[in-house]
Order: C-alpha cells, then structure tokens, then sequence
C-alpha cells in the first residue's frame, strides 16, 4: 500500500537525529510561545524564518510544523489557567476550561486538554496520511456555494450555545456579528464601522477581542474581586488525574472534535479557530452533559483541544498538495518552501515525496514529543496561580500588550484591546455570555463574503444553494436540525417548567 | 476611450537628464536600518525585503531587519515611515498600493505620496496576467471578447482597489466588455475557486501560476506587460494583441521626506549593487520579477505618474465597484 510504505519512509526521515532535535526544538518553542497570550504560531514561525535559511528543508519544514501545532497545545494551558487565550483558536477552550481552573480543578482540565490534543493530533495526522489526496479534491469542490452552506449550519448549531437566557444568546451572536461587518467591505470596498481611522479598514482583529473580552475583561473583575491576595480558590496541586468518569466524559468528544476539525482544517480559509467553534456547538448539542456546558464540562474542554490540533494537522492538506494556504500561517510555511525552491502543489507529493511523508511522521513523533512534555509539566503550570496577584496581573497586562503588539506592530492595537477589556468586564457584570458573541463574531464575515460571492457568480440566483448537492445537503441538515430544536423546544414547555431547574437566570 | 498606461517608459525618457551616481555602495548608519514591509511575513514582497536585509549585513556590514507592518492597504505601514526621523534608519518596501492605488481610493489619507517621502531605489516589477479555463473553448483574447459580449464572464481579483481589479477594470474599459468582478482576500482563494470551476477567469501575476500553468491547469492567454515575459515566451501582450495595457506591480525602497542626499545616493547605489548580484538576480527571475535601473529622480517621478496614469481607472473601479 502505497500510504503504508510511504509513511515507513517518512518515518525513517523523521528519525533522522536532525530532524528529530529540530522537531523537538519546534514543539518545545511552540508551547512556550502558545503560552504566552497573543503570540501565535504566526509570529513565532516570522521570527524563526531566517533561521530556516541555514536548514536543510525538510528539517526546516519539520520544524516550523512543530511550532504551529505545539502553540496550540500550549495555547490551551493560558486559557484554562487564567482565561487568556494563548492562540485565537484556544479561546473557545476558555468557556469550559477556566470555570474547571476556578474549581480547583486546574490539573485535570490540563491533562484533558493534553490528552484531546494529543488524541486530535494523531487523528489529524492519520486523516492527514490516508485521505490527503481525496480531501484535497473535496476542498477544490468547495465552492463559495458550499462553504457558505457550512457556515449556516455552523452558525445555527452556535445558537445553541448560550447557557442563560435565550434572549440575551441571540443577541450577543448579533453582537458578534455586527462586530465582524466592521472594516472595508470586501465587495464593493466600501468602509463600513470604521469611524475614519485608517486601522479599522481591516476590521477588528480576533486576538483583539478575544484577548480583551476574555483576558484583560478577567483581569478587572479579579481585580475588583480581590485586591490583595493570591487565587482564592483551594487547588489540589496534585490532582491531575481524571477519573474514571471524566475519562469516560472525554473519549466521545476527542473523537468528535478529531472529526470535526480535521475537516475545517482541511478546508482553506476555515481553520482552527471555526474548527473548535463548530465542534464546542455541536458537542454543546448532542452531549448528554449539556446542562453543564460553560460551567467547567471536561467535555468542553476535551472537544475544542482535540478539533484544533487536528485542524493545525489537515491544514497542510491544502497547503502542500494544492499549495493553496488555509490561514496566515501557512502562508508562511509557503513562503519557507519558495525560499528553497519548492513550489508546493499537486507534483509536490511525487518530486518531494521525502518531505511530504517526512513532515507527516513528524506529527507522530512531535505529538509524543508534546505529551511527554506537558504531563509532567502540568504540577508546574498550576502552580502559577500560586503568584500573588500584585506580581501576576502586571506580568499578564505586559504578556498581553506585547502579544497583540505583535500582530501589526501597532500602538493602535493595544488600546482597542483595552476597550474591548472594558467591554468584556461590563458583559460579565450583566451575565452577558462571550461564548456565542465570538462564535458570531468568528462566523459571521466569513458567512457574509461567501453569500455575496456565491450571489455574484451565480449572478443573483439564489437558487443555487439548493441546487448543488454538497450545499442543498448541508442546508437540508440545517433544517432539519432547526425544526428538531424547535419541536424540543415545545416538547419542553409542554412538559411544564421542569426547564426552570436548568436556567441560573 | 483610449487608455494608455505606460509605467516605465516614461521615466525611461527623463534618464538622459539625469546626474550619474557617484556615490560608492557601503553602509551608511552605524544604527541598525528598519525594512519596513506594508505585508505581514511570507509574501514575495517579505521576501525581497529579507533579501536585502542579508545582503546589506554579510556585503557591506550595515545591520538591517526586517518590520513586517501590514494594514489598510499598505497605508499604515507608510503613515508610520513618513513620520519616522529622515535619518536612514527607517525605509520602507513600498509598491502600488500605498504608493499609487490608495492616493485615489482614499481621499483622506494621512501622507503625502510624493513630497512625504524620499523615494530612493526602483527594484522591480511583476506583471499580471488574464487566465481562463483550459478546456472552455477559450483560447485567445478573441475568444474571451466574445464570449464576454454573448454570455457575459466572471472573473476572481485579489480584492476591491486591489492591482488585479484595476487590471480588470482597464480590460473592462479598452475592449469594451463589462466582465462580472468577484473579489477575494488575495489570489489564493480566487484561484481555488477557479480550480473548483465556479470561476470563469482570473487575473494574477504570472510567476506565482506556474506551476499551474506547467500541470495544464490554468492558461494564460494576455500578459499585461511591455514585452513577453521571459517564463513563458509563448504568451502574448496585450498591446501585441492590439490593446494598450499594461499595468505592472512595482517594488521600490523609500524612505522619510527630507533625507540627507549623500545618504540617499550610498542606499542607492548599494540596492543596485545588490540587485545585480548572481544569486539576486537568479532569484528575482524565479519570482517573475524584472530589475531595470532607475535614478533617484527618475524613480521619485515614475511614483508620481503611476499615481496619474491609474487615476481614471482607480476611479472607474470606485465608482462600480462589483
């Protein structure tokens, strides 16, 4: 089979003491940086590249890999611990992750993450190995037709999300939503929201809100909290063991969120960020834990982790075979190749097979490589919270200022983080959930520049959508979907107010 | 109406007047110099801008980085230059759209295009090209003209004001057809579109569709350059084809208003010192990139007629802008 011989050969490659010491130097750097609020992949891959210049390409390739998913793994530890999002995707891990944190159950939340990104990985990389060719052909049939159609039912799975009232889960996606028309409107370039200030024309960035709302919003009800001393909760340091029931809570969405995500990752423009926020709201629908989704659910931390770490592993799907770059990273990692003269797309499985099959084993063993090094890290991580807050929230606010610094290099930046804190301190004052906010606000632009694009091609008929079998599919799956929520809906209030025992509000 | 969109050649003409250089190639601060790029890290521009970093340090001992600040088009990136001391330490990567697109598409921009900068070197040019579908019966621009009149042809640009919609736009006004325009966030995703056969056309430069080109995917059939590119001698120009377009995507280096000359002519003479290296060359051409050599004056006045030649179709472009 040629998989099989072709992963053995790409084994033997990765093997290699070279490829290896650079693999691990990746993973290691890329959870370090994942750490850190704000500091993506993208800017650790920017300043590792002229390194890459004195590497050999494969080694070079093997290595900027690393960084890229290692970031998420290490994404997740900031988020659970402090509810900061380390990378973008990670910040959906916030919702379920940090209410684990505040419970005491810090230790467990991280294993969890570790071991569903460590269970996504392996999925992704197995998706990756098996179904590249066939995955990259499904992905040039994504038309605008069909992505638009996947969003929808992205988003009407969202709506489910918010835990408290009804009303204010609408309209916090709305919120979301309306956040994301902000900047030049692709179509017709017309500025929309940007009150004349030449930063706004690229709209509003996603660790911007993200960071603000979940991040610097934390900080100032911590403050507000409890100005003195250390975290006030009791945290049992060694207890990172799951038990049996929460390993049993974990197996169905790492293999859910696996799925899920190896599917937006392998879609160019989704990504891990749509990857976990799809997987939390689906998971949020079909999981019989629901009632405790933003609560501290392991499952909710178990479905986003195990989504974008196999996301960052079929995202090289389109990137190496089609030489089509699904995000700002890959686009790096594009870059890195043209640097050697390797042209990535379809000849680049024949002519580089090395690289290819190289890169995909390195997956397996940077996946070990994480687990081995954050297991034993986890006693370590926690133990951070043990900081008093007068040395930590100084150290936070500085991490997160030179995060967001670091995205355009703009002052700009950081003042709209601060705003966005404010307005993420206001939200939790009022019960406000952020969970569907940012999944609106993930969603919602992206829905919008592919209707008006499927609108233009098909020259205002909108009977397409219907019409083209992936799309009317997925919009049939929408309905349905809908029509099940409602008709559970009224099933409930027949039922009387049973559902009064689930609302906090 | 008749466009005539001559980048180059015109600034071609004013070389005669122009003083010889006669500074020596070398470092000119003793500060580490900025290379601000208006692009996040990864595209050719990035690339080039880290080529010259290196070749700066290892050639002539003059310490550089690289400043990856992408927004707005590029007008964030030469907002934050022209307010930067004009003391050699900050240049910028500029090219069309900071530099010639945004001075029409914003009318309220917060620099000066020509008099808030020093425009120091010329590096280069990629020309864009007309692809269709290989097996669509469209072969030559012939064709492509009459199947837009019969039945109409949607084409994918890398967004609205972008270099590839204003080249659809001057295709637009000088054959007489109105082509369906359809923007995307870079050609990336255009030319996936394409490749999922829901796009009828694109523009895009050249050497980026290589490869594409090689494995049948994609055919080029107009080129919109002075002469035929070097990569694919079997492509036409337009203006061979009888119709007078050409726009270009230009790469030059700049720096702040008001830099001292003596400075600005070492810059100079160092870029193209650099530009004619082996390896640079080698490279340049791998990218599709073309070097031919301007003077300081020449390249100030070949940024100002870009910025008169695209006007009308810039506006054209704003005003129907789907």
């Amino acid at each position: 089979m040629v998989i099989l011989s072709g992963f053995g050969q790409g084994l033997l490659v990765a093997m290699q003491p070279e490829n290896l010491l650079y693999c691990f130097l990746g993973v290691f750097l890329g959870t370090f940086i994942g750490v850190l609020p704000g500091i993506g992949s993208m800017a650790a891959i920017s300043m590792l590249l002229p390194l890459t210049f004195y590497l050999d390409p494969t080694a070079a390739l093997v290595m900027i890999a690393g960084v890229y998913y290692g970031a998420e793994y290490g994404g997740s530890i900031a988020s659970i611990l402090m509810n900061i999002p380390g990378t973008p995707s990670s910040s959906i891990t916030c919702i379920d992750g940090y209410p684990m944190a505040r419970e005491g159950r810090a230790g467990i939340a991280l294993f969890t993450s570790a071991m569903a990104s460590f269970g996504g990985g392996l999925i992704g990389m197995v998706v990756m190995a098996v179904l590249a060719p066939a995955l990259a052909s499904l992905a040039l049939n994504f038309g605008p037709t069909e992505y638009f159609a996947v969003i929808l039912l992205g988003l009407v799975a969202a709506s489910a999300v918010s835990n408290g009232s009804p009303v204010k889960g609408i309209s916090m996606v709305v919120a979301g939503l309306m956040l994301g028309t902000v900047g030049v409107d692709i179509t017709t370039g017309a500025e929309r929201f940007t009150m004349g200030i030449p930063e706004m024309r690229d709209g509003v960035h996603l660790v911007i809100v993200a960071m603000g709302l979940f991040g610097v919003g934390e900080l100032i009800v911590s403050i507000r909290a409890n100005a003195t001393g250390a975290h006030q909760n009791d945290i049992d340091y060694a207890k990172f063991y799951p038990s049996r029931a929460e390993w049993k809570a974990m197996i169905g969405p790492i293999w859910r969120g696996a799925g899920i995500g190896s599917f937006f990752g392998a879609l160019p423009g989704t990504g891990q960020t749509v990857a976990s926020a799809v997987a939390y709201a689906v998971e949020k629908k079909v999981s019989p834990n629901k009632a405790m989704f933003g609560r501290g659910a392991v499952e909710g931390v178990a479905v986003p982790e195990s989504a974008n770490n196999s996301a960052t592993q079929t995202a090289f799907i389109p990137t190496l075979p089609l030489g089509v770059p699904g995000s700002a990273s890959m686009a790096l990692v594009i870059g890195a190749l043209m640097m050697y003269g390797i042209v990535p797309g379809p000849r680049l499985l024949i002519d580089h097979a090395d690289l290819f099959w190289g890169l995909v084993a390195s997956f397996l063993i940077g996946n070990v490589l994480l687990l081995i090094l954050n297991i034993p890290m986890i006693g370590l991580w926690v133990r951070l919270l043990k900081i008093p807050y007068r040395y930590m929230y100084p150290t936070i606010i500085v991490l997160i200022c030179m995060g967001v610094y670091s995205l355009n290099n703009n002052v700009f930046d950081i003042w709209l983080t601060l705003a966005f804190g404010w307005a993420g301190y206001l939200m939790r004052l009022f019960r406000f959930e952020p969970a569907p906010f940012l999944i609106g606000f993930v969603l919602g632009p992206m829905m919008e520049e592919q209707l008006r694009r499927a609108m233009l091609l098909s020259r205002g008929d909108p009977s397409v959508f219907l019409t083209r079998p992936i799309s009317g599919t997925l919009i049939a799956i929408t309905v349905l979907l809908l029509a099940w929520s409602i008709y559970a809906a009224l099933k409930a209030r027949r039922e009387g107010r049973r559902i009064a025992a689930f609302s906090d509000e | 109406m008749k466009t005539l969109i001559a980048l180059g050649t015109a600034a071609a003409l004013m070389a005669s007047t122009a003083t010889v250089a006669l500074a020596e190639p070398g470092k000119w601060t003793d500060e580490p110099v900025r290379i601000v790029v208006t692009f996040p890290p990864g595209g050719t521009s990035d690339l080039i801008a880290r080529i010259l970093a290196k070749y700066f340090e290892s050639e002539y001992g003059q310490k550089a980085v690289v400043d990856n600040r992408p927004g707005a088009g590029g007008t964030v990136a030469a907002d934050y230059v022209a307010q930067q001391a004009p003391d050699g330490t900050t240049l910028i990567l500029g090219n069309n759209a900071p530099f010639t697109i945004a001075p029409t598409q914003f009318p309220d921009l917060p620099y000066e295009p020509i008099a808030g900068f020093t425009h120091i070197a010329y590096l280069g040019a990629s020309t864009p090209a007309l692809f269709v579908q290989p097996n669509s019966g469209i072969a030559s621009l012939d064709d492509y003209i009459a199947t837009a009149k019969a039945d109409g042809i949607t084409y994918g640009s890398s967004g609205v004001g972008s270099i590839t919609h204003i080249l659809g736009k001057a295709v637009d006004i000088e054959l007489g057809i109105d082509q369906i325009h359809v923007p995307y966030q870079g050609s990336a995703p255009a030319i996936q579109d394409f490749r999922a056969g829901v796009l009828e056309a694109y523009y895009d430069m050249l050497a980026q569709n290589r490869d594409l080109i090689t494995g049948g995917e994609t055919l080029p059939i107009a080129l919109a350059a002075p002469q035929r590119s070097p990569l694919f001698p079997e492509i036409p120009t337009f203006r061979e084809l009888g119709h007078d377009i050409v726009v270009e995507n230009w790469t030059g280096l700049s720096g702040p208003a008001g830099m001292d000359p003596a400075m600005v002519e070492t810059i100079h003479d160092t870029v193209e010192a650099i530009m004619d290296m082996e390896p640079v060359v080698e490279q340049l051409a791998q990218w599709g990139i073309s070097h031919t050599e301007m003077t300081t004056p020449e390249f100030t006045s070949f940024v100002g007629g870009t910025i008169d030649t695209w006007k009308p179709l810039i506006e054209a472009a704003k005003v129907n802008g789907g």
